[in-house]
């Protein structure tokens, strides 16, 4: 801790906090433009300047940490002036277009201007043309730009593209798009204090002070990212209904990935259909099992669970149960019900191992904060994975690239890797000893060099991350994986982050007891089945975004969301009312979610009175981590599958988050088939051909295109244009051997 | 000291307009009033104020142009309000009053801008690039008043035959004499943009990791910091764009794109593969200039890779440095290829340029009673160096054992402490170094951290000692030391204090080596004697020092065979100044500057750093940080590298303590 004075009063800052963070967190004003808390100083508008004691001219606050016993001035008469004076600059040849600017009304420049009190324009400069530019979802309007530089360091600093740089040169300096892998985040749109950058499906659509802003999670992925849902009456001709003009974050501290920020448009009008209600009841009534996906809350999770209970239903969920059984795996050595990390841990972490994913895609938010612990700790990241993701090259500083299907020897080789020189009992050193590694690397194609490689990499780090991803829970050797690595958690100094498959994956793992399979009829919710409940169903219920409740997010917390908008038909919470439960409301359920695993019996309302928007902090709870019983049944590694031939592997890319995803028309990724030259060779298939081929039944027809990014013989197969039945597939081990057939030729 | 009419250079007011000739004063600064050889200077205009040589300058035209410079050099402007929008209005106004259409308004406007600008500009141009404007506006009033009552251009508005020529510097840049753009490879680690980081410092610096290491950094001795606490740990923060690089497996990072070869049949052939060669190979090979490398070793990198040990410059990370350069398709490197006489002749006669890059690979004697170089027990640096790093880096030759011996090096230079602190690696008994002067000599001639290294790993120093004669055995072995000590006097007419011996002090030590590491000398048999090329008064090649031709046309020398032994940054410097001389040379016949060429040697012969300079607008007392280094145990048996870098919470507050002091000189010519 580091004492000074603020004017004139003794404060505190903390080692390292600059003199604008420790005024702000001490309640002193210093005004700022391109001051962003989630970014290191950017230093372009000089206005945030404080006068010292002692120090002649002025001191720049926002990068200047605090020295012992400085005294420290926030405003004068001549601080003012000079202040006033940069707001004259920043308002030279800016249009005076405020009326039909989609910024107006929550921008910054506006703003100060009123603060400083520019009322008339003294200097002028020969202006000179900018030309707007198109960038994907975005606009941006370079005469409106006033060179912050916000958006050029939250791409590279949060979202790791550096698809944006400052393009220098005096007054005619601007933002130039590279396009470098721009993932379409709008992370910088987001940010940008001004009407510079604007999406184009929200461009002249409203004013912002009409607006209700909802607070709400993200309905997408398990990263639960704060957003809000900001709606208001879709029209004139439709007054009753509300529309989500776009989606808003708390982007001084917080991100959104691109799906979450444009992805809104999936929600759904609905009305008291009472014959299909009936009808619903009545397959209900003489089911079997009840399938159904996790884009579900907590409460739904409950009900689904408390109709089981009463009814005997079976409960089917692929997806949530290979990871509650890989949890429990994991439990058994390492003697706690969770993995210990949280996404906050990747960002500080020095060092990250990543396996079983294909993490830029799986989930955006892991990627961003790896790339955070990247840029800000120069974290070393290994990258263990079948395809090689040159996308994230600017991250990763190892790729470990195995054969697939050989996961569990790699994890093997990787554990016997991290745990090298820690204490290890008798038993589990034995285990490892006992390892044929030469076999092992011989057969995953991990290299004994490549994993001291990796061991060089681990001296001298002190916040190590080992991540985990699905193509772990779904593997038929899941449950030794699983034990395996829990050793690295109860014997490494490791934080483990384990990425659910979907958005509350982990939610129904905790609180439903989920059956392996099912006969007879099976009535699907959100999922396929004999009947259809909600999504794509014969009877519609509200969607997540439509949907209070609560989530469990990859962080093991629980935090709570709201309805974007009412939705006017029946909901699941209506159909277990009509079965025989009693529950005015889905969120009744909220104080009923199991305290065995972790849950604490706070009321909806009570976690949405605690909710604090624009906070450093996360909302909601943690999960408490209870205590398992040890059981150190490590088997012997299998023998490890081959995989020859062409394969493909599901994976949605980075702007798709499966079936729900799918229905926005904001976003637009490609379906095609992505493989290498190399695959193309493999498959006798060239760029543009149309191919078929069969997953578990599933039939494809997709266009193939050459991705000049990717390696090897594996091919990437987006699922989220297969609705429903897409979201299923991800209950399996997500490589498949296939055989590819060529429906029509390009150029044929 | 330099003639001028008017002059505000760094504080000075000179204004000889009304008085006749012979009552003139004087600049005491370095001014470049002539420009070129055949070409005189009108006007200096910097960030410290401005200097007139010849009355009929236009003035405002000068400053107009000098405010277009600051719009005109991207690398340093448009990224901070002040300096973006007050930089376009400064030149606006200026050139509304030079072309005759300026109002006494505008003046003012001028003077409230120049003062926002000055108080909180992000960097130094920014801040600077008033002053000189500022001082126009006061001292030449009438003039502009004139203008402004007249509506008339200022006289030489639309004169095209006047040049204005512009350079951008920095304290550290000029002092580095490679001229790294220091400020933008210091901004890319801020900004987290590793890979700019390199980019920049490759315009001018290839050698990368290596000049990340071990470089003396005399930047660090003219950084601006220093006036306000510490000099910025320059030097280190090179290594974080290398770093990435590396790291993550990218493909080269070039300054520019490389240019295809251009195969018109004209080639560069360069006589040793050292920090020199290898630079100016990069330079001409990014312009597609076929370019040969004769290398008289088995390995490449000269003295970096033989003389400089592991533990302070891996190798492995020498090599990404060299693979940069033998990866351009222009150039390809032959080893073990010795050049002697008659081979330089056929090269020469093969080659449009040759240069020569050979270093000085020859060390020099102690110069004590009975010093033969064939006595056993004798070991020229050079040569003992060689053993280590051909056997501990590549495996060639034998490794060195000292078990049980004791060894006397006498030096005082970095190649001494390498020799010393190798030895201990060696497993030495014991290690002893004579100097003649002092320990903060010592220290200046090095570094702190290497010396106190040193001493840490046990070596003993013994200071105001020099070697009066060596003794042999019976067996003609090297036996014996009689070495004399000295005294340090202080010099009556002032200047360096004078060393006197110490009469009756003499003392004599017993060793089983002397390996004298005192300053090494070309080694010059490969000039055919008829060519008669002109060598300096320490025999090494003579040049002018600008453009690095020898006397004989078309050759060309860089790097210590040029200087004498000297830093790694001082071959790149000479290596990357002889490749631009060069490149235009085969194409024009002649030897010929850049401007940008000209205006650096002119800024280096004025200094751009000032020392007595008080900085405002920074908070003093943020500590510099230090890298963390291998504990002595750890490291003293063995070659791992001593020092970790920084960590990058050290890396990024460090780069944060630099203050971008560019600023912007023209000479109006």
């Amino acid at each position: 801790m580091v004492k000074f004075y603020l004017d004139g009063k003794e404060v505190t800052a903390n080692k390292g906090e600059t003199i604008l963070q420790a005024a702000r967190r001490n309640g002193s004003y210093i005004p700022t433009m391109c001051y962003l808390s989630k970014v290191k100083p950017i230093e372009s508008c000089r206005i945030c300047v404080v006068e010292v004691e002692g120090t002649e001219g002025f001191v720049l606050s926002c990068s200047t940490p605090v020295v012992e016993g400085i005294k420290v001035h926030t405003n004068s008469q001549k601080l003012f002036q000079h202040r006033s004076d940069i707001m004259k600059m920043y308002n030279v040849n800016h249009p005076l277009e405020c009326g039909v600017c989609d910024k107006s009304g929550e921008c910054d420049l506006q703003n100060k201007t009123l603060e400083f009190g520019v009322d008339s324009q003294e200097f002028s400069a020969k202006d000179m043309h900018r030309p707007v530019e198109d960038w994907g979802f975005i606009k941006y309007d370079p005469a409106l730009c006033i060179m912050c530089e916000k958006c050029v360091s939250t791409c590279n600093e949060i979202v790791g593209e550096g698809s944006l740089q400052v393009k220098l040169g005096g007054y005619g300096s601007q933002i130039e798009f590279t396009g470098d892998d721009c993932g379409n985040c709008g992370e910088c749109m987001a940010v940008c204090p001004v009407g510079a950058l604007v999406s184009e499906n929200f461009k002249y659509e409203t004013n912002a002070w009409e607006l209700q802003k909802v607070p709400a999670v993200c309905a997408h992925c398990s990263s639960g990212c704060e957003l809000f849902y900001e709606t208001k009456h879709a029209g004139a001709f439709t007054a009753n209904e509300e529309k989500i003009y776009r989606v808003s974050n708390d982007f001084e501290y917080k991100s959104l990935c691109g799906v979450g920020r444009f992805g809104y448009d999936v929600t759904q009008r609905g009305g008291k259909d009472e014959k299909e209600f009936d009808a619903a009841l009545s397959m209900l009534r003489k089911a079997d099992a009840i399938r159904f996906n996790s884009r579900i809350s907590n409460e739904e999770a409950k009900i689904l669970q408390t109709l089981k209970e009463r009814f005997g239903y079976k409960l089917l969920n692929g997806e949530a149960y290979a990871m509650q059984r890989f949890l429990k795996a994991f439990g058994s050595t390492s003697g706690e019900r969770y993995y210990n990390g949280t996404l906050e841990d990747v960002k500080n972490s020095d060092f990250i191992a990543v396996i079983g994913t294909k993490v830029a895609d799986d989930n955006p938010m892991v990627k961003f904060h790896m790339n955070m612990a990247s840029k800000n700790r120069k974290a070393r990241i290994s990258y263990l994975h079948p395809i090689e993701d040159a996308s994230i090259q600017n991250l990763v500083t190892q790729n470990i690239r195995y054969e697939v299907g050989t996961e569990e020897g790699v994890v093997a080789l990787l554990v016997a890797s991290l745990l090298k020189g820690n204490d290890l009992p008798s038993s589990v050193k034995d285990y490892f000893e006992e390892l044929d590694i030469g076999n092992l690397s011989a057969e995953s194609n991990v290299g004994e060099e490549e994993l001291e490689r990796l061991e060089r990499a681990l001296v001298r780090k002190n916040a190590k991350t080992l991540i985990v991803g699905s193509d772990l829970y779904t593997h038929g050797r899941a449950e030794n994986m699983a034990k395996l690595l829990g050793l690295v958690q109860k014997y490494g100094d490791f934080k483990i982050v384990m990425i659910p498959s979907g958005t509350n994956t982990l939610g129904v793992a905790n609180i439903c007891e989920l059956d392996a399979s099912a006969e007879g009829t099976v009535v699907g919710y959100n999922a396929p089945g004999d009947y259809v409940i909600g999504m794509d169903g014969q009877l519609s219920t509200p969607p997540l975004p439509q949907q209070e409740g609560t989530l469990t997010t990859i962080d093991k917390r629980v935090v709570p969301t709201n309805a974007a908008i009412p939705f006017e038909g029946y909901t699941l919470n209506d159909l277990a009312n009509a079965l025989g439960l009693d529950a005015a409301h889905t969120i009744d359920y909220t104080v009923q979610l199991p305290k065995k695993a972790g849950y604490k019996a706070v009321e909806f309302d009570r976690l949405l009175e605690e909710y604090r928007p624009y906070s450093p902090e996360q909302n909601g709870y943690l999960l408490q981590n209870g205590a398992e019983s040890v059981a150190m049944d490590l088997e012997e590694i299998a023998e490890l599958p081959e995989y020859n031939g062409t394969v493909v592997y599901n994976c949605d890319p980075a702007g798709q988050m499966g079936a729900l995803s799918a229905k926005s028309k904001n976003l637009c990724a490609d379906d095609a088939l992505l493989g290498s030259q190399q695959f193309a060779v493999a498959a006798k298939i060239k760029d543009g051909d149309t191919v078929r081929f069969e997953i578990n039944g599933e039939k494809f027809v997709k266009v193939f295109k050459i991705d000049t990014s990717l390696k090897g013989v594996v091919a990437m197969n987006p699922l989220f244009s297969k609705g429903l039945s897409g979201d299923m597939l991800c209950s399996d081990y997500r490589f498949h051997k296939v055989n590819i057939n060529v429906e029509s030729g390009h150029n044929e | 000291m330099a003639k001028v009419y008017f002059s505000t250079w760094r504080g000075e007011f000179i204004d000889n307009r009304d008085l006749p000739v012979e009552e003139h004063k004087e600049s005491q600064y370095k001014l470049p009033e002539t420009y070129e050889a055949d070409r005189d200077s009108k006007a200096f205009v910097g960030w410290d104020g401005l200097a007139i040589f010849d009355a009929d300058v236009d003035v405002v035209k000068m400053i107009t142009e000098y405010a277009a410079k600051y719009q005109e050099y991207s690398e340093a402007c448009g990224r901070c309000a002040p300096g973006r929008w007050g930089g376009k209005i400064l030149h606006d106004l200026l050139d509304k009053i030079a072309r005759g259409e300026g109002a006494h308004s505008d003046v003012e406007h001028l003077k409230q801008i120049a003062q926002s600008m000055q108080e909180t500009s992000k960097c130094e141009i920014g801040k600077t690039v008033p002053n000189p404007i500022l001082d126009v506006l006061e001292h030449f009033k009438p003039t502009i008043d004139a203008l402004i009552e007249e509506q008339k251009p200022s006289k030489y508005y639309n004169d095209d035959s006047i040049s204005y020529i512009g350079k951008i510097t920095a304290p550290c840049m000029d002092a580095c004499p490679a001229h790294v753009d220091i400020p933008a490879y210091i901004e890319g680690v801020k900004d987290l943009r590793f890979d700019n980081s390199l980019a920049a410092t490759r315009q001018t610096m290839p050698l990368a990791h290596t000049c990340g290491r071990v470089c003396p950094h005399p930047c660090e001795d003219e950084c601006r910091r220093a006036n306000v606490d510490e000099p910025v740990s320059i030097m280190e923060l090179k290594r974080l764009g290398a770093d990435y690089e590396t790291d993550h497996g990218f493909d080269w990072f070039h300054p520019d794109e490389v240019k295809e070869l251009k195969n018109d049949g004209k080639k560069v052939a360069i006589i040793g593969a050292g920090p020199a060669g290898l630079t100016a190979a990069y330079y001409l090979g990014l312009e597609g200039i076929k370019v040969d490398i004769y290398e008289e070793l088995p390995v490449l990198g000269g003295e970096v890779a033989v003389g400089v040990p592991e533990y302070r410059m891996p190798i492995d990370k020498y090599n990404v440095d060299i693979d940069l350069v033998a990866s351009l398709p222009a150039v390809d490197i032959y080893t073990n290829h010795r050049v002697d006489a008659d081979r330089l002749k056929e090269i020469d006669g093969e080659y449009d340029a040759t240069l020569l890059a050979f270093g000085t690979r020859l060390s020099k004697k102690v110069r004590a009673k009975n010093e033969r170089e064939d006595m056993p027990g004798y070991w020229g640096a050079i040569n003992f160096l060689d053993q280590i790093n051909l056997w501990e880096k590549y495996k060639i030759g034998s490794p060195v054992d000292l078990t049980d011996k004791t060894i006397v090096c006498v030096g005082g230079g970095f190649t001494s402490m390498d020799v010393v602190r190798c030895s201990v690696r060696a497993n030495a008994k014991k290690i002893i170094m004579l100097y003649r002067r002092d320990e903060q000599t010592i220290i200046n001639n090095t570094t702190y951290e290497e010396y106190h290294e040193a001493v840490e790993e046990g070596v003993e120093f013994i200071f105001f000692s020099s070697i009066e004669e060596i003794i042999e055995d019976e067996n003609g072995h090297l036996k014996e030391l009689k070495v004399n000590r000295f005294e340090m006097k202080p010099n009556p007419d002032g200047g360096r204090p004078k060393l006197e011996k110490i009469e009756g002090a003499d003392f004599y030590i017993e060793c089983d080596y002397l390996i004298p590491a005192v300053s090494q000398s070309a080694d010059l048999q490969l000039l055919p004697e008829e060519w008669e090329v002109e060598l300096t008064s320490w025999n090494t090649l003579l040049t002018d020092g600008k453009t690095y031709m020898t006397s004989r046309p078309g050759l060309f020398a860089a790097g210590d065979c040029e200087y004498g032994p000297m830093t790694i940054v001082n071959a790149v410097g000479q290596a990357k100044r002889a490749a631009s001389v060069i490149a235009r040379y085969l194409y024009e016949g002649k030897t010929s500057l850049s401007d940008e060429e000209i205006m650096e040697d002119h800024l280096r012969k004025l200094r751009v750093y000032d020392k007595e300079e008080k900085v405002t607008g920074w908070l003093a007392g943020l500590a510099r940080e230090k890298s963390e280094v291998l504990g002595v145990e750890e490291r003293k048996d063995n070659n791992k590298e001593v020092n970790y870098g920084f960590t990058q919470d050290q890396a990024i507050a460090e780069a944060n303590r630099c203050m971008r002091c560019y600023y912007i000189s023209m000479a109006v010519v």
